[in-house]
Formats: structure tokens, C-alpha cells, sequence
């Protein structure tokens, strides 16, 4: 039996997982259910922007507040431009799967090409150290990316809900037509979420680059857990994937405290797979 | 207010309506009537901008919209009653009545609307948080045409509102759009059931096979057979 | 052109394959340098793995993720069954368990109507899942497995010559299983589903056991592959051998060549298999990879049926020069000159064909079916009427097995029906057209009618349903477009294209869902005087129209349906007189007025 602490740390740890699988996942799920794309790029402009952050941050010495503000409207372009290119040649949802992987690709060997293959760790002095709660270790850095991460789901969120914005994007959706017969632009809302999505995936690779060990291959190693969260969430949801993130990313570091670390991918991907087979309609 | 002039519309190969001309007064509430099948909802989407046409002219108070898109009609204060409501099913009421006043002209008066559009259908203020696609089929028309309103229309293009209601739902339907014309609104109004339709209307054009076989006042049109014919084929 | 140029063009192709089977089986007695041999075995590898995944994803159009987990499967069995057994053994166990595999999976999944992009995502998952368990049990047991005291059979005395020439027969046999399959049936069926599931089930082809036996063709050949190349690696390690490698570069080669032809994954094998050996050294590997990604994103972007589609559609425009000088009223008139005579309308005897029992049918809660009770009598023409939205279409769709009713029975002949599948309704002899034409789009028109005669109730053989199709496409007017594509063909023909699969099938009871829909007045006139001459003795006709003239000419009885609930029935004129008929449609004498 393993002790109280092993216990609760690794919810904890499967916590701060979880919001990172939304951090990621937040912009795919969008793009997915609200633009039809299936964008696998999505990985490689977190990584990009991870490997950014860490030339600028490590190397240059410049403030991480200041790339965030520097990558965030880079990549909020970078999104529109692929939107575009969608859009022009109607690239449908399942041709879009392999266009976005070409991209990873190129981008994946690109990264290699200017950073190497090997891992490389920041190493920079914003938030380091960790709080100590009851005998448990709370990460600064965890902590900081897990309150992003969920302010940006619950700012998401709320915009979808309360804003003119957010409910013509919701109105067009579900009927493209009438919603522009009644004035809601279509196709800027749909460059408005590539754009957003674009930006979040800025703030996911700063995050990334400060808490984590990078390598251009790990484009492809958050593909399967953070696809498993925007279909458990319900497509399209920014609480959806937070809840199931944070589900998915629990529930693995229980298994792997309980067993073994090899044993991780079991629980979300069984989870995704019962889900798909028993409620495919849910999604 | 609206002028067709030689409209020609079509689906790929196929002809949907040729050389159709129709005009409709300020403040007038004309009729299109005609069986299934003949191109009423064509011409509604056509006007509406929802299809593109191949020739002729749509005017609005004098000005060519036939090249626009559905949204920059939307300035011209032209509003839709969709056939089969086509409301946004998976937003509340209240929301869909709001993408009703997502022109910017109309955004500033939603709170004097929505209360408008309560007080004319009790029913919808009370399920204003249940979502659209969950009601019966006699609320969700009355939430289209709430939606239209919102926008605060100066002609209302209204598409086949009876199909699909109880009988007594669709009379409380025409006398809301009785209502809505003697506040001023401009109405085309299409319809399948033609007694219904005649009896409110001040003009009327019959349709058939993408074509306009008559026209006149309701009185005219009671009398002559084309729409007989039309409804039950000749020789009836 | 016509029914003699429509007969099979001879094929080369399994000359081709055997040729080249025994040209690549000699090769090694020519003691080629030994990075040839190890390039061919590449080669082949990834021809066998690419081929085996396209007689499932390619021909479907399910695309699935899953190909690592049955090649994988086909690795670790190898590595566990040859070293307690032999080589051979193991290698058989191979296909057996990716086989069983695919098949249980693919049973499984296909249960549910699940998405196509949500069965990719399945399949990765299971992938994942496999993996961890493989990992984590005595199947590996961590470290990973060396394969030592594999015996393999011995050819041209060099194991690198033995592998070559396993994996070669693998390769060809993968090619040779794909080219028969697409000429096959089976084939037909699966392409079929790949256009429209829903039109090719109501046209007779078993969906449902169609993609399991695809599934687990396709999965034995991968299985045998990883077998060998397990022998071939000789230290089998999960994170080497489940890795996305095997799935996309499967999905890969198979886009870029084109997924839906015999030869077209094996072509886009060649060129990235070339891509990636030409330059090993580091630099260029980054190269060649992004040059991948590159011809990914234009192959994507510029020929979405990859290099064999570019082919086809060159073909097509230099065989089939588009007669455009024929205008669609032409064709139609054709017909019309041989019905001029009413007289020989064969007159029904009341026997009944079909019954309808208390009907119910509702959609979230709308009942668009209301019991309705109705039959339909051997050689009638019936009308089917009703304003928009009274269920009319939904009562075809019940009726074709296309939608299962919440209550109530549905006989044909005295047999009930009410359970039976959509296909085996078709194989009953129950057709029917689509209001919006559906035809398998990436189909020609000939192939789309010989689907139809294929699976429907006679279930004929290739020669024979050729020729049905052909009579069919010549009676209404569509021979001479015989090997265009639907596309290329107006509303008019489409619904005449819907009209020849229907008669193709052989059925003895029609629906024409408003055939007459969209045409032009002189359009209907040879549309009425077409369905005149289908009917006979034989083939009943359902009629679901608005055009009343129609209905009026043609029709024996009517049905009159309004808000799911059948409000008339009999005689056509009487029919037409009846107060709550002509309330229903013109809305006057309603009961509140």
C-alpha cells in the first residue's frame, strides 16, 4: 500500500498535468468543433514557442513577460495565416489531419535543425522553489501555469456564454446561414478563434519551456493525451477539457504511484476508449 | 420597398426560378403562395442573399442588393422567418433573440425588444433560459419570429410559418403577423396554405414551377383556376 | 460506345505481379551488394505494410491509426512462438492473432456508428493501450526480447537473402491480395462504403461483415510483416516497434499514392522509402524529412487522390472526350417514344405485398409517425402524398430498413421485415431513390448501377450485373454516360441515375422518392411516361410526389399522410375530393374556421 502523502502528491502532480493538458488543448478544441480543423500543428507551435522562449529567455536574458508579449501576437498571425490556407483550399476535416502533420513534420526537423535533438532545460531564475503544504510540494511554476491555465478555460468560457462574440460564434456553428442573415460575420469569427487558438499555443510553449525539458519529438508524445481531453471534455468546451484534463492527468499519476510509470497511458486511453464505443453520440 | 425584376436562380444544372418580377409596396403585406416543389423558399433565400443568383435584379427602397452578401443586407433592415424555423438549437431562447439584434443598429434597443417580444409570447419569457432546439414546434416559430423582430425589420420575409403546426397554432401565427404589418413592417409573405395566407394579404403571386402564373389581389385570385390547377393538376 | 466498350478492358495487372514476383524471387542468386538487398527489404516491408492498410483504410475510407498495434501484435507473437517453436509456426500465429485481432476489434467498434475521424482516434488509443499492456506483462517483460535460437529457413545461403525473400513474398502477396480484392465483390462493397455507407447498405451490401473481413485482411498481412521483420530486427523492444512510425507512415505513403487504388500505396512505399535512404547522413535526414513533410502538405493541397488519381483523371479525360452537345431532354425523349401506350398498364390484382402495422416512429420526442397502417398491393403504382413535413420520407426510410421503427410491423409477402437490416431488406427486393440524388460519387455511373445489380435481390454475378447495368442505364437514357462520373452528370440524370440502380437491383417494390422534383414541365412529362414503362406485372411502385398531375396520372390508389398519421386512402379522384385531404393542403375548411 502506498503512503497518504505518495498519494496525495501524485494527485497533486496529476493536477498540474491535467492543466497543462488544457493549456495545450484548449486551442485545438476550439479549432476543432467550431472550425472543423484537426490541427496537429497545434503541437508544433507550443514547441516552437517553447524553443523560442528558451533562446530568448535562456540565452538573451529577456524577461518571459516580455517574449509572452512579443510570441503571443506573432503566433496569433501564425494562426490566422494557416486558417487561411485552410480556407482557401478547402482543406475538409480529415485532409486537414494530414496537412497539419505535414507542418508538424516540417517543423519537428526544423527544430532539430537549429536546436539539436538532444533535451535541453532552461535554466533561468523565474519561479523557482516551491510551497510546502501538510508535507506536500506545490511547485511555483506548477502553481502559476495551473492558474493560467484555468482562468484562460474560465475566460474562454465565459466568452462563449456572455459576450456578442462568443454567442455569434456559437450561432454560426449551428446554422451559418441565418446567423448571417442576421449580421453575424462568419468568416472573421473563424480567423478570431484560429487567431486565439494561435496565441494560446504562445503561452502554452513559454509555460512548457519553463517547466519542462524540451525536444523536438515531443511535438508527437502530447498528441494522444491531450486529443484523449478535448474529445472526454466534449469538443469545443474550454471546462470540458479542463475537467477532463485534470481527470485524465490525475488518474495517471495515481496509476503510475500505484504500479508502475509504465503503466501510465493505460487509464486515459482505456477511459477514451470506453467513452467513444459506449456515448459516441456525446461528442 | 422590394423589386424583383426578371429573376433567374438555379441549383447546379437545375432551374429553380426563371424570370420571376414582383413588387412590394411600403408597408404592404404581399403573399407568394404555390405548391411544394415550386421555388417559394428559392426565392426567399435568394432575396435573403443565402443563394446566389444567375440574373436579374433584387431592389430595396430603390437600391440593388441582389450582389450582396446575406450580412451587408442585413444593414437594409431585411429579416428572415426561415422555413422550419432553423433556430440556433443548442442556445437558449433569449440567446437566439439576441443573434436577432447582432446588427448594430438593432444592439442598442435589445432590452426595449426582448421585453417586446415577452410580452407579445408570455410563454417564451418564462422558458428565456431553455434551450431553443428543446421546444415544441409551436414555440420554436414563435421564438423565429421573435428573432426576426429583434432585429427591428423594415420588410419581413416570413417562409412557409404554418408547416408542420396544429391548426390552432398556425391561426395564432397569422394574427401575430397580422399584428406585426399593422405596426408598419413590410411583409412578404410565403405560404403553402393558400386560404390562410390569402386572408391576410393585400397582393398575391401564385408560383409553380419556378414561374409566377398570377397575380392580383386575394379577391382576384380566389376565383380563377390556376391555383386549382396548380394544387391538384388540370382537368380537377 | 455502349455495351460492347463497357465490357472488362483486359487487366495486366496479375501478369504484371508475376512477373515482377519472379524477377525480385531471382534476384538474389545474382549476388547483388549487400545494401541493395537491405534496401529491397525496406522496401518491401513498407509495400506490404502500406498495401495491407489500404485494403482496409484506403478502400473504406475508415482511416485508422491502428496498423501499429496489428503489426505489432504480429511482431511480439513471432518473438514469443518461434523460440518455444519454429520460425514457421511463429510466423503463422502472427497473421492468426493480428487477424483475430482486427477482426474483434472491428467487431467491436463498427457496433456503434462511429465517426470517421473518431475511429482514427480509437484506433490510436488502442495502439496505446496495447502497448502498456505488452510492456508491462511477461509478452515483453520490459527490457525487450532478443530472438536468438530463431532457426529461419534457408535460400540462397545468407540470411539477409532468406529475409529479403520472406518479406518480398509478403510485399507481393499484399499487392496481389489488394488487386484482388478491388476487383472482387468484396471490393465493390467496400468502395461503396467509402462513398455513402448509409446508400450502399440500402442497396444490399452487408456493411457490418464487409469492413470485419477487410479488417482482418488487412491486419493477418501486417501481422506476417511484423512477424518477419521481427526476425529482421532481432531485438524487439515496445518502444521500438510501437511507435507512430508504422501508422503514419502507412497513412503517408498511402495519401501520397493514392489510398483508394491496388497500386497506389505501393507507389507512394517506393518514393519515401527512396526519400529516406538515399542520404543517411545527418544533415540530409533533416532534409528528407521535411522534404516528407513538404509533399505532405502540397500532395494534401493539389492532388488529394495522390500520384495514381493523377493518372486516373488523365485517363478518363483522354479516353472519355464529354460529349456536350447532349442536352439531358435528348436522353429523356428517347424513352418516352416507346411507352405511347397506356393501355398495356398492367392492372394490379389486390394481393398484397406489403403491410404496414401501427407504425410509430418519433425523433427527439416528435413523432414523425403516428401508427400509421397502410399496404401496399402486388403491381400497383400507390401515391404517397402529404404537405411538407407529414412523414412521407421518413415513411420510405422505415420502410427500405433505412430507420428502425419505435413500434409496430412491417410484412412483405406475409414475412415480417421489421427487424431485418437495411441489406438484407435490399436482398428482399425492397429499392428506393433518394429525394436529393446520392450517388457513390468517386464511382462511375456504370459502377454505380453495377453495385445495385450486384447486391440487390439476385445478387448477380460480375458479367451479368454489367450487362443488367447497361440495359438499365441505356433504358433511361444514361448509356452514353455510362464512364462519366455523377458529378459530371445535371439533376436530371443524377435522378435517373437513382432510378437504374433502383430497377438494377431487381426489386419487386420501388419507391420513388419525389422523382419529379426540380425537373422541368417537359422533364416530367418523360419522367411519368418513364415510370409507366418500369411498371409491370412484377414491380410494384411506391410513388412519393407533389406534383399533383403526376400523382393524378399515374397512380391506382393514394395514401394521404398528414402530421404522421394516414388521413386518406383509395381511389385517387375520391381521394382528392375528401374534406380533411383538401384542408390538409390548401387549409381551408379547418375546424376552427
Amino acid at each position: 500500500m502506498i503512503s497518504a502523502t505518495l498519494l496525495g502528491q501524485s494527485v497533486l502532480s496529476g493536477f498540474f498535468a491535467g492543466c497543462l493538458y488544457a493549456l495545450l488543448g484548449l486551442g485545438l478544441t476550439l479549432t476543432w468543433r467550431y472550425l472543423k480543423v484537426i490541427n496537429l500543428a497545434h503541437f508544433a507551435f507550443v514547441l516552437i514557442a517553447a524553443y523560442l522562449t528558451f533562446q530568448l529567455v535562456g540565452k538573451n536574458g529577456l524577461n518571459p513577460l516580455l517574449v509572452a508579449v512579443i510570441l503571443i501576437p506573432v503566433f496569433f498571425l501564425a494562426g490566422v495565416a494557416q486558417q487561411a490556407l485552410i480556407e482557401h483550399y478547402k482543406v475538409n476535416e480529415f485532409a486537414s489531419i494530414i496537412l497539419t502533420f505535414g507542418f508538424a513534420m516540417i517543423a519537428e526537423a526544423g527544430l532539430q535543425w537549429i536546436w539539436s535533438a538532444d533535451y535541453q532545460k532552461l535554466e533561468a531564475h523565474y519561479m523557482r522553489g516551491s510551497l510546502q503544504v501538510a508535507g506536500l510540494f506545490l511547485p511555483i511554476s506548477d502553481i502559476v501555469m495551473s492558474l493560467v491555465a484555468i482562468s484562460l478555460c474560465v475566460m474562454v468560457w465565459a466568452a462563449m456564454r456572455y459576450t456578442w462574440l462568443g454567442k455569434a460564434l456559437r450561432a454560426s456553428l449551428d446554422n451559418p446561414g441565418i446567423a448571417a442573415a442576421f449580421g453575424v460575420p462568419n468568416r472573421k469569427l473563424s480567423y478570431l478563434v484560429a487567431g486565439a487558438s494561435g496565441a494560446s499555443t504562445a503561452i502554452g510553449g513559454i509555460f512548457v519551456a519553463l517547466l519542462s525539458t524540451l525536444a523536438p519529438s515531443q511535438i508527437f508524445s502530447w498528441l494522444g493525451v491531450v486529443f484523449a481531453a478535448a474529445l472526454l471534455g466534449g469538443l469545443g468546451s474550454p471546462i470540458g477539457i479542463l475537467a477532463a484534463g485534470i481527470l485524465l492527468g490525475v488518474s495517471e499519476h495515481v496509476t503510475m504511484a500505484i504500479t508502475a510509470p509504465s503503466w501510465a497511458p493505460v487509464v486515459p486511453f482505456t477511459l477514451l476508449m470506453v467513452i467513444l464505443l459506449l456515448w459516441p453520440e456525446r461528442i | 420597398m422590394l423589386k424583383i425584376e426578371n429573376l433567374h436562380v438555379g441549383y447546379g444544372d437545375a432551374t429553380a426560378l426563371s424570370d420571376v418580377s414582383l413588387h412590394l409596396d411600403k408597408g404592404e403585406l404581399a403573399c407568394m403562395i404555390g405548391p411544394n416543389g415550386a421555388g417559394k423558399t428559392t426565392l426567399v433565400n435568394a432575396i435573403a442573399r443565402l443563394l446566389p443568383i444567375r440574373s436579374g435584379s433584387i431592389a430595396i427602397e430603390g437600391r440593388d442588393v441582389s450582389r450582396l452578401t446575406p450580412q451587408e443586407l442585413c444593414d437594409y433592415g431585411v429579416a428572415i422567418i426561415p422555413e422550419g424555423r432553423r433556430l440556433f438549437t443548442s442556445m437558449t431562447v433569449e440567446e437566439n433573440l439576441e443573434i436577432g439584434c447582432y446588427r448594430p443598429a438593432a444592439r442598442g434597443l435589445k432590452q426595449q425588444s426582448l421585453a417586446r417580444i415577452y410580452e407579445m409570447f408570455p410563454v417564451l419569457g418564462e422558458r428565456r433560459w431553455q434551450l431553443a432546439g428543446t421546444l415544441s414546434g409551436g414555440q420554436q416559430q414563435m421564438v423565429a419570429i421573435g428573432r426576426a423582430l429583434m432585429a427591428q425589420p423594415k420588410l419581413l420575409l416570413i417562409d412557409e410559418p404554418s408547416l408542420g403546426l396544429a391548426p390552432v397554432i398556425i391561426k395564432q401565427v397569422f394574427e401575430t403577423i397580422s399584428a406585426i404589418h399593422a405596426s408598419g413592417v413590410s411583409i412578404l409573405l410565403i405560404e403553402q396554405n393558400a386560404s390562410k395566407a390569402l386572408a391576410v394579404a393585400q397582393r398575391a403571386y401564385v408560383l409553380d414551377c419556378g414561374s409566377i402564373i398570377a397575380q392580383g389581389t386575394p379577391q382576384e385570385l380566389r376565383q380563377r383556376s390556376e391555383i386549382d390547377a396548380a394544387y391538384f393538376g388540370a382537368g380537377n | 460506345m455502349g455495351a460492347q466498350t463497357a465490357r472488362l478492358r483486359r487487366d495486366w495487372s496479375p501478369y504484371a505481379i508475376a512477373i515482377a514476383f519472379i524477377g525480385f524471387a531471382l534476384l538474389p542468386a545474382f549476388k547483388p551488394p549487400a545494401f541493395v538487398e537491405s534496401f529491397l527489404y525496406l522496401l518491401f516491408f513498407w509495400i506490404a505494410l502500406a498495401t495491407s492498410w489500404a485494403i482496409f483504410s484506403g478502400f473504406t475510407g475508415y482511416v485508422s491509426f491502428g496498423h501499429g498495434a496489428f503489426y505489432g501484435a504480429g511482431v511480439y507473437t513471432l518473438a514469443n512462438v518461434a523460440s518455444h517453436y519454429s520460425f514457421w509456426w511463429g510466423l503463422i500465429a502472427a497473421g492468426l492473432v493480428s487477424a483475430t485481432l482486427g477482426v474483434a476489434i472491428a467487431a467491436i467498434v463498427f457496433r456503434t456508428r462511429l465517426r470517421g475521424e473518431l475511429f482514427a482516434l480509437l484506433t490510436l488509443a488502442l495502439a496505446i493501450v496495447l502497448a502498456t499492456i505488452i510492456l508491462n506483462t511477461p509478452v515483453d517483460g520490459g527490457p525487450g526480447l532478443y530472438l536468438i535460437g530463431v532457426s529461419l529457413p534457408n535460400f540462397y545461403g545468407s540470411p539477409a537473402s532468406t529475409l529479403y525473400l520472406l518479406i518480398m513474398c509478403v510485399g507481393m502477396m499484399s499487392l496481389a491480395t489488394a488487386w484482388f480484392v478491388q476487383q472482387s465483390k468484396l471490393g465493390r462493397g467496400l468502395f461503396a462504403i467509402s462513398d455513402d455507407e448509409d446508400v450502399a447498405e440500402i442497396l444490399g451490401v452487408p456493411t457490418y461483415a464487409y469492413k470485419l473481413i477487410a479488417c482482418g485482411i488487412s491486419s493477418a498481412l501486417a501481422g506476417i510483416a511484423g512477424g518477419i521483420h521481427a526476425v529482421f530486427v532481432n531485438y524487439v523492444t515496445v518502444s521500438g516497434t510501437f511507435n507512430l512510425e508504422v501508422p503514419l507512415f502507412v497513412l503517408l505513403m498511402s495519401v501520397l499514392g493514392g489510398a483508394r487504388s491496388w497500386i497506389g500505396p505501393a507507389i507512394g512505399a517506393v518514393f519515401i522509402t527512396l526519400l529516406n535512404n538515399l542520404f543517411v547522413s545527418g544533415d540530409y535526414a533533416l532534409l528528407i524529412r521535411i522534404g516528407i513533410g513538404l509533399t505532405l502538405v502540397l500532395t494534401t493541397l493539389y492532388m488529394p487522390e495522390g500520384i495514381v488519381g493523377l493518372f486516373h483523371t488523365s485517363w478518363r479525360r483522354k479516353a472519355l472526350p464529354l460529349t456536350g452537345s447532349q442536352t439531358p431532354s435528348g436522353h429523356a425523349d428517347a424513352p418516352l417514344a416507346a411507352s405511347i401506350a397506356p393501355a398495356r398498364q398492367y392492372q394490379p390484382t389486390g394481393e398484397t405485398l406489403v403491410r404496414l402495422e401501427d407504425i410509430s416512429l418519433a425523433f427527439k420526442g416528435v413523432r414523425a409517425l403516428d401508427g400509421v397502417n397502410m399496404e401496399v398491393r402486388k403491381g400497383e403504382i400507390l401515391g404517397l402524398v402529404g404537405p411538407n413535413g407529414s412523414g412521407k420520407s421518413t415513411l420510405i426510410n422505415v420502410m427500405s430498413g433505412f430507420y428502425k421503427p419505435d413500434g409496430g410491423r412491417i410484412f412483405l409477402s406475409g414475412e415480417n421485415i421489421t427487424a431485418l437490416s437495411g441489406h438484407l431488406v435490399a436482398r428482399n427486393g425492397i429499392a428506393r431513390t433518394f429525394q436529393i440524388p446520392r450517388p457513390f460519387g468517386r464511382m462511375s455511373v456504370l459502377d454505380n448501377v453495377i453495385v445495385a445489380a450486384m447486391f440487390g435481390s439476385e445478387q448477380l454475378p460480375e458479367r451479368a450485373a454489367r450487362e443488367r447495368a447497361m440495359h438499365y442505364l441505356g433504358f433511361v437514357g444514361l448509356d452514353t454516360r455510362a464512364h462519366a462520373l455523377p458529378s459530371d452528370l445535371n439533376l436530371h440524370q443524377r435522378k435517373f441515375l437513382e432510378l437504374a440502380r433502383a430497377l438494377a437491383s431487381g426489386a419487386k417494390l420501388v419507391m420513388l422518392d419525389e422523382v419529379l422534383a426540380g425537373l422541368t414541365p417537359s422533364e416530367i412529362t418523360s419522367a411519368i411516361a418513364m415510370v409507366r414503362r418500369i411498371h409491370s406485372a412484377d414491380t410494384t411502385i411506391v410513388f412519393v410526389e407533389h406534383n399533383m398531375r403526376a400523382v393524378m396520372e399515374l397512380t391506382h390508389r393514394l395514401v394521404v399522410i398528414n402530421q404522421g398519421k394516414v388521413i386518406a386512402e383509395g381511389d385517387p379522384r375520391k381521394v382528392m375530393q375528401d374534406a380533411a385531404v383538401v384542408a390538409a393542403y390548401l387549409g381551408t375548411s379547418d375546424a376552427e374556421d
